[in-house]
C-alpha cells in the first residue's frame, strides 16, 4: 500500500453559491473512479478541511461522468460577499482538495 | 435537418470581448448569449446607480461588443441575448439605441424584459405574510429591510423567447437566470413547450456549459492546462442542437479546447445536487448524463432529464452588511514567514491596546497559506526556504470607525517592526461589505413584461 495525493489521479473545479462551495472531482482514468469512491468520503473531508469548512459535506456520485460532486456548506468564511479570505469565491478549493492524501494498493495505479 | 448553434459570448462583467467578436466574425452561429451577472453584481450595479442614475448596467456589452461587431452580427442575422441590463435595463436599451442609430442600422429591433426587480413589492409581500426565509442562516428579514440595495427575482426564458419570436435582434434582461438566455432561442427554434421538461433541461445545460465563457473551452482547466492550445486567443464554447443531438464545439481558428474533461469540469461547476439542479425553467437532472468526444473539439452531451419547474423563484437580495479593511506588508528571506507572523502579532497587540472592536479578523500569509488556509503545507522545510511572504490582515466590523483604526498602524511597521517590511498594494482603505440574503418568492409575485422597439 502506498500514499499518494488525490491530485495524482484526479482533476476538478470548484465554484461558489453564497457560503456553499462545490468541488467536482473526476478520475483521470476510468479505473481510478473506484479509488476515489473508497478514499474520498465526507468524513475524511471533514477531518481534512477542519475549520475551513464549518457545515455539512455531501458527496454526490456520478458514475456516468466518472466523477463526484462535493457540496460543502459554510465553507467560504461567509461567502463571496462577506468573506475576509483572499480567495473569497473559493476558486482554490478545487486545488486544496487535491492535497488530500489517499491510500492505494499495489496494482491499483 | 435543422441545426441551431448558439455561442457563449461573456462569462461575467469584465470578461474579454475577444472571443465574442471572433465568434461573430468566424463562427457559424445563429445566436449568442452574453452573461454579465454573478451573485453580487446586481448589488454593485445598484450602488453605482444610486450615485449616478445613468449607471447600473453593464456598458461593456455596448462599448466592447456591439460597437465592435454588433452591426456585423445584425447583418449575419446573429441574434444576441444578454442580461447586461442589470439594474438599469432602460439605460442599457438607450445605449443600444444610440449605438444602432450611430451605425445607421435602420430596422434593428431591440427587445427587453422587465419585472425581475421587485424591491418596491417587498412591503406588500410582507403584508401578505411572505417571510423571506434565509436558506443559509437564521435571521429576520425585517432587520435588513432598510439596508437592501437590490431585490431581484431570477426569471426564466419565456420573455426572451417571446421577443425572439417577435423578431428582436437583441434581447436585454435584468436578472434572468444565466442559462435562460441560452434556453430561450433553442426553445423558440425547436418549439419546445413550457412543460417539455427533458428538452428544456437540455437547453439549460447548454446554457450552463456556455454561461462562463472561456471556462467551458479550456480556461481554468485543471486536467491539462499546460496543453490548451493558444490560450492567448482562447475561443469560447458554442452549443449546436438538432432535434436529436446536443453537442459542444467552438469557432474555427481560435485557441482553447473542447474535450470530455474540459466539459466535465464546467458541467458540474456551481451545481449542488446533480439530480435536482433547480432553475426557474425546469428542475434539471444530470445525475446520469454522459459526455462523449465525437470529433475534433466536439463533444456530445446525452442523458439529460428534466422535472417540473419549482413554484417559487429564487430571489437575489443584496444588502449592506458592514465594512472591512485589508492591510498587507511583505517580507523576504531569511525567515520571511517568521517576520511576517511576528509583524501581524505586533499589529494585533497594538489594536487590542487601541480598543479595536472587530466582529471578525482573518490573518493569512500570501505565498504560504492565504489560499489553501488550513490545508496548506506549513512544514519546517517549506517555511525555511520561503523566498518571500506577504502578511495579510483583514478586519470586518459593522462600525466603519472600527475598521479605520488599523490603517495608520501598517506603514510604521516598515521602520518599527521586523526587518525588511515593505508596503504591498498601497495604503489600506475601508471597503463596504455587502451580503446576500438567499431566499425565494412565489412565482405570481413577479410581473414579467416584454417590450420591443425598432430603430
Amino acid at each position: 500500500m502506498s500514499e499518494i495525493y488525490l491530485n495524482d489521479i484526479a482533476h476538478g473545479r470548484s465554484g461558489d453559491k453564497g457560503d456553499t462551495s462545490n468541488i467536482c472531482v473526476f478520475a483521470r482514468k476510468p479505473e481510478y473512479y473506484k479509488i476515489i469512491e473508497r478514499e474520498v468520503t465526507p468524513e475524511k473531508l471533514h477531518e481534512f478541511f477542519g475549520d475551513m469548512v464549518k457545515g455539512e459535506i455531501t458527496r454526490y456520485d456520478l458514475p456516468s461522468l466518472g466523477g463526484f460532486n462535493f457540496v460543502m456548506k459554510h465553507a467560504l468564511g461567509g461567502g463571496a460577499t462577506m468573506s475576509l479570505r483572499l480567495d473569497s469565491l473559493g476558486k482554490s478549493m478545487g486545488s486544496a482538495i487535491m492535497r488530500l492524501k489517499i491510500h492505494v494498493d499495489e496494482g491499483e495505479l | 435537418m435543422k441545426k441551431i448553434a448558439i455561442g457563449g459570448g461573456q462569462g461575467f462583467w469584465g470578461d474579454s470581448p475577444d472571443a465574442a467578436i471572433h465568434m461573430i466574425r468566424k463562427g457559424d452561429i445563429q445566436y449568442m448569449g452574453c452573461d454579465y451577472l454573478a451573485e453580487l453584481t446586481l448589488s454593485i450595479m445598484a450602488k453605482q446607480q444610486l450615485k449616478d442614475p445613468a449607471k447600473g448596467y453593464a456598458p461593456d456589452f455596448v462599448t466592447r461588443i456591439l460597437q465592435e461587431a454588433g452591426k456585423e452580427a445584425w447583418q449575419k442575422k446573429i441574434k444576441i441575448c444578454t442580461n447586461a441590463g442589470g439594474m438599469n435595463i432602460q439605460g442599457c436599451v438607450d445605449a443600444i439605441k444610440k449605438f444602432a442609430a450611430g451605425q445607421d442600422m435602420k430596422g434593428y429591433k431591440i427587445g427587453y424584459v422587465t419585472g425581475d426587480d421587485i424591491k418596491e413589492k417587498i412591503p406588500q409581500l410582507l403584508k401578505d405574510g411572505w417571510t423571506f426565509p434565509n436558506f443559509d442562516y437564521d435571521g429576520d428579514f425585517a432587520q435588513i429591510l432598510d439596508k437592501i440595495y437590490n431585490c431581484n427575482a431570477y426569471i426564466g426564458h419565456e420573455g426572451v423567447e417571446e421577443l425572439i419570436g417577435r423578431g428582436a435582434d437583441v434581447v436585454v434582461t435584468g436578472r434572468a437566470a444565466d442559462s435562460a438566455l441560452f434556453l430561450a432561442p433553442l426553445a423558440y427554434e425547436f418549439g419546445w413547450a413550457d412543460d417539455d421538461w427533458d428538452n428544456l433541461a437540455k437547453g439549460i445545460m447548454a446554457g450552463h456549459l456556455l454561461e462562463c465563457g472561456g471556462q467551458g473551452a479550456g480556461g481554468n482547466y485543471m486536467y491539462d492546462w499546460r496543453n490548451v492550445p493558444r490560450m492567448d486567443e482562447l475561443g469560447f464554447p458554442i452549443a449546436e442542437f438538432t432535434e436529436d443531438t446536443f453537442e459542444i464545439t467552438k469557432a474555427p481558428d481560435c485557441g482553447g479546447i473542447i474535450c470530455e474533461q474540459s466539459c466535465k469540469e464546467q458541467f458540474l461547476y456551481e451545481v449542488l445536487d446533480p439530480a435536482n439542479y433547480v432553475t426557474p425553467d425546469v428542475n434539471v437532472d444530470i445525475s446520469r448524463a454522459t459526455i462523449t468526444q465525437v470529433g475534433d473539439n466536439r463533444v456530445r452531451i446525452e442523458n439529460i432529464h428534466g422535472k417540473k419547474k419549482p413554484d417559487t423563484l429564487k430571489l437575489c437580495v443584496g444588502y449592506h452588511k458592514g465594512w472591512k479593511t485589508v492591510s498587507m506588508l511583505s517580507f523576504a528571506w531569511p525567515d520571511a514567514y517568521e517576520k511576517a507572523k511576528y509583524c501581524a502579532d505586533i499589529i494585533m497587540k497594538k489594536m487590542k491596546r487601541r480598543g479595536m472592536h472587530a466582529d471578525d479578523v482573518h490573518i493569512s500569509f500570501i505565498g504560504l497559506n492565504s489560499l489553501h488556509l488550513g490545508v496548506a503545507d506549513m512544514s519546517e522545510e517549506v517555511l525555511k526556504n520561503l523566498n518571500e511572504c506577504v502578511m495579510r490582515i483583514a478586519v470586518f466590523s459593522e462600525d466603519k470607525s472600527e475598521c479605520m483604526k488599523i490603517i495608520p498602524e501598517i506603514s510604521p511597521m516598515q521602520l518599527n517592526g521586523p526587518p525588511g517590511a515593505s508596503f504591498f498594494g498601497g495604503r489600506a482603505h475601508v471597503q463596504e461589505v455587502m451580503a446576500l440574503w438567499p431566499t425565494s418568492i412565489p412565482r405570481d409575485a413577479v410581473d414579467v413584461r416584454t417590450h420591443l422597439i425598432e430603430i
